[in-house]
């Protein structure tokens, strides 16, 4: 979330008018519909996911140099666990983590799903949601703006991410962005409906 | 083993003509140093009202033995500045060039460079040496090791590293005095004149880091880096540069003339400068590749 | 290529991902660095290597864009070869010009490669009068330099009818305030600076700490900034932040605003600069690609003679939120 940050000031970004919306928590329902929560060993799924993006995208985890032996604490407020990643390519690992774990980390970034998501997807400048402290950043900076950086270039998709490749990844794509943004629509209305969901 | 020599800078303050005057009366008559820096570096505004003290001030010190050379402004930007470069470029004595805009009208003949000229290596320090560099006082941010590898490599020239004073850090189109007092440059009322050492600017955590000059700031710590003079020998330096403040400078010429000479250890020396009324406190990250705030060599 | 006589909307690159989005959104030119020091923007993770710059240059020039590759710092005592090598690799790349500041680095390029790409003076050289300018024009065939952001457009007029190289002006995004090139304010807080490294304020001495007052931004550990809870955070850019002095707080050195000398394009083009260059390439694509495009818009309107409503209109949207200021283009800057 850095590297482009020098000069940029606070409200450069035009994401003060969505601030509000991307800091209501992910409804509970949608967590339940969400195929990414889905009970399976979570850990394993998203390194295999992780290594077959560096089979498919080496230049990204070549971007991240030294530091994509790095261990990352993910840490999304709005769910219960976290995750750590070594973003090293085909050596990559990810694992979930208990949020007491972020010490065992060099580097720790957090803040709701929805933000978390939307970095990878591109729909969201990281440098935005950081400076409206939206997500929080600790430890090595300069591996943040690493990754900010491999991430910006790699312009990802979702798919990249579950692994899927052809008429499944565009499935995919209109499917967990369509769910993405229904997500994010919802959680705009959540605070309006609180109370009436199940 | 030759003896090495002490130059002082120009002022960089915006000190009226009756301080200059009585300051380089007493530098000529009592000051250890070679060579003397005259003239102003930081701001055009400020040469109507030192202009007139030089001439005396040229004469007093080469009297005295002292080599002189005219400092030429960091920033010319009005025809005016330029022009006045100009004219300084055509003396005989030695000149101070510090922004290329003096360079073409100097190039042929001696000149210094000073810190605010980029020689970050040899081949700038031999392109200089081209044109008639005989000194160079490198970026302050050059670690001693650094100036050394340049003079190695260019044993035509000598380097002068910046020993002494408030580290010259940056300079702008703005004036800082000016905006500090909600005025503009050009209607600045010369407020910069109430600071001979500069105006401490701290964090808002009350930390000491940087002062500004106008339209110049320094750091508010001082370098004061009092190497063995065999470490110097080795870098091939032969020359320090002390940049004068409303301390005692003559006292701090005296320390360094000493410490040059043997007679005092880098210790000593520093406990001596400790002990005079310095603008801050005492630094000398820059020289040993550290940031320049920081300490290495610990206080006497 | 040929050199356009209409302004030219040079752009940043700081991966090849925003390279693409930059000349799909109208850039005439971009610019990019290597993934080095050999750059004055060597952040983690950012620039290209070799190969990305050379298929960066097949895909620019596919579109009618061009190149130019920034060799803009000082080569370091004893590695002056490196910065020489990084030339050469430009040059083998394809690309339209290197942008450089150090002696050295112009150096080799005139002797070298002179004809196959132009010099462009860095804004990092500092050179702000004719007298530089043409000692650098006359030295080493520069044909542009890049003017610092202290002039005001007046003074930028009076440079160019006094000088026989183009000019390229920053007309939007971060403002140096102190003259480029010249400014050790990082180094001496951080050790790491422009001239000497590629960086500046850099990020592995940032920390945002959190406190009874709220957060403060820090650099090697001087406070550069404070925020109260929830208020929106900045990056602690050394001349950015907020000091006291003379017994009051504030932005002494300048605000945290980003310079956009939009409603000055007609006023640049009348002074005779040939470029506006937009700084960024820290920036993200997204950002970069609507910056170009409203700027491409308004460069277009008035190389088409429109007027300055027209203009502001294109770029309030960029202006929406956002704090900005026309910088030292107007001289009550100062």
């Amino acid at each position: 979330m850095r590297a482009s940050l020098c000069g940029i000031e606070q409200r450069d970004c035009h994401m003060v008018a969505h601030a509000q919306t991307m800091n209501a928590e992910l409804p509970a329902f949608v967590r339940r519909l969400s195929p990414a929560f889905a009970a399976l060993p979570l850990g394993p799924a998203l390194t295999l996911s992780l290594r077959a993006l560096a089979r498919r995208r080496p230049a990204v985890f070549e971007r991240l140099g030294e530091f994509r032996r790095e261990r990352y604490f993910i840490d999304p407020v709005d769910l219960g666990f976290a995750f750590t990643v070594v973003p090293d390519g085909e050596r990559a690992q990810v694992s979930v983590a208990r949020k007491g774990e972020a010490a065992t980390c060099a580097i720790v970034i957090r803040g709701p799903l929805l933000a978390l998501l939307a970095l990878l997807d591109g729909s969201r400048d990281g440098d935005a949601l950081f400076f409206n402290r939206i997500i929080a950043i600790g430890g090595r900076t300069e591996a943040v703006v690493a990754l900010r950086n491999a991430i910006e270039d790699a312009e990802l998709t979702p798919a990249d991410f579950v692994g899927l490749d052809g008429p499944l990844a565009r499935l995919a794509d209109a499917g967990v962005l369509g769910g993405l943004d229904m997500a994010r629509r919802l959680a705009a209305a959540a605070p309006a409906r609180a109370g009436r969901e199940p | 083993m030759p003896p090495f020599a002490l130059t002082l800078g120009p002022v960089f303050f915006h000190w009226p003509a009756e301080r200059l005057a009585d300051f380089y009366r007493r530098i000529a008559d009592e000051a250890p140093v070679d060579r003397v820096h005259v003239g102003e570096v930081v701001c055009g505004k400020r040469m109507p009202f030192s202009d007139p003290c030089w001439p005396d001030v040229i004469e007093r010190l080469e009297r005295a033995g002292k080599e002189v050379v005219l400092s030429t402004l960091a920033a010319p930007a009005t025809v005016r500045e330029r022009r006045s470069i100009d004219e300084l470029c055509g003396d005989g004595r030695l000149v101070e060039i510090n922004d290329m805009t003096a360079l073409p009208a100097r190039s042929g003949r001696p000149f210094v460079t000073g810190p605010f000229l980029n020689v970050y290596n040899e081949v700038a320090a031999a392109f200089l040496a081209g044109h008639g560099a005989r000194t160079i006082c490198p970026p302050v941010e050059l670690s001693l090791t650094a100036i050394g590898g340049m003079a190695h490599a260019r044993p035509q020239v000598e380097f002068e590293p910046f020993a002494f004073g408030r580290l010259p850090l940056a300079i702008s189109g703005r004036c800082y005095h000016a905006r500090l007092h909600g005025l503009h440059k050009d209607s600045c009322q010369f407020t910069c004149e109430k600071d001979a050492d500069g105006l401490a600017v701290d964090t808002l955590d009350g930390q000491a880091f940087l002062a500004i000059n106008g339209v110049q700031t320094l750091s508010n710590q001082v370098h004061a880096f009092c190497p063995e003079p065999s470490a110097l020998a080795a870098q091939a330096v032969r020359r320090l540069r002390l940049s004068p403040h409303t301390c005692d400078m003559v006292e701090v010429a005296g320390i360094y003339r000493a410490l040059l000479d043997g007679r005092l250890e880098p210790q000593e020396a520093r406990h001596g400068l400790s002990r005079l009324d310095l603008p801050g406190t005492m630094v000398d990250g820059y020289a040993h590749a550290r940031p320049g705030w920081h300490s290495v060599a610990a206080a006497g | 290529m040929m050199w356009p006589q209409r302004m030219e909307l040079v752009c940043p690159a700081g991966t090849p991902a925003t390279l693409r989005a930059a000349v799909q959104a109208g850039a005439d030119a971009v610019y990019c660095g290597f993934r080095d020091d050999t750059n004055a923007r060597n952040f983690p993770g950012l620039n290209f290597s070799v190969p990305e710059l050379a298929e960066g240059v097949r895909f620019a020039h596919g579109l009618g864009a061009k190149v130019l590759v920034a060799i803009n710092t000082f080569a370091r005592v004893g590695e002056v070869d490196r910065w020489r090598r990084a030339a050469d690799a430009a040059v083998e790349c394809g690309a339209d010009a290197i942008i450089a500041c150090d002696v050295a680095v112009l150096d080799h390029v005139a002797r070298n490669h002179s004809g196959r790409v132009r010099l462009h003076l860095s804004v990092q050289a500092a050179a702000g009068t004719p007298e530089a300018i043409g000692f650098y024009a006359r030295t080493f065939g520069v044909r542009r330099v890049v003017i610092p952001r202290v002039l005001s457009v007046q003074e930028i007029a009076a440079l160019n009818r006094a000088i026989d190289v183009e000019t390229e002006a920053f007309v939007f995004g971060g403002l140096c305030v102190m003259i480029e090139g010249r400014c050790y304010l990082s180094s001496y807080a951080t050790g790491r600076s422009p001239n000497l490294n590629g960086v500046c304020s850099p990020p592995e001495e940032v920390s945002y700490d959190e406190d009874a007052d709220g957060m403060a931004a820090r650099l090697s550990g001087f406070t550069i900034d404070r925020y109260r809870p929830g208020e929106p955070a900045g990056y602690p850019t050394l001349c950015k932040g907020r000091f006291a002095a003379g017994g009051k707080a504030s932005y002494l050195f300048e605000e945290p605003v980003s310079l956009n000398a939009g409603s000055l394009i007609a006023g640049f083009k009348a002074a005779g600069v040939t470029a506006l260059k937009i700084e960024g390439r820290q920036r993200g694509k997204g950002y970069v690609a609507e910056v170009v495009r409203a700027f491409r818009s308004a460069v277009d309107a008035v190389e088409a003679g429109g007027d300055a409503v027209e203009i502001d209109r294109l770029l309030a949207a960029q202006s929406e939120g956002g704090r900005q200021t026309a910088g030292a283009y107007r001289k009550t800057w100062r």
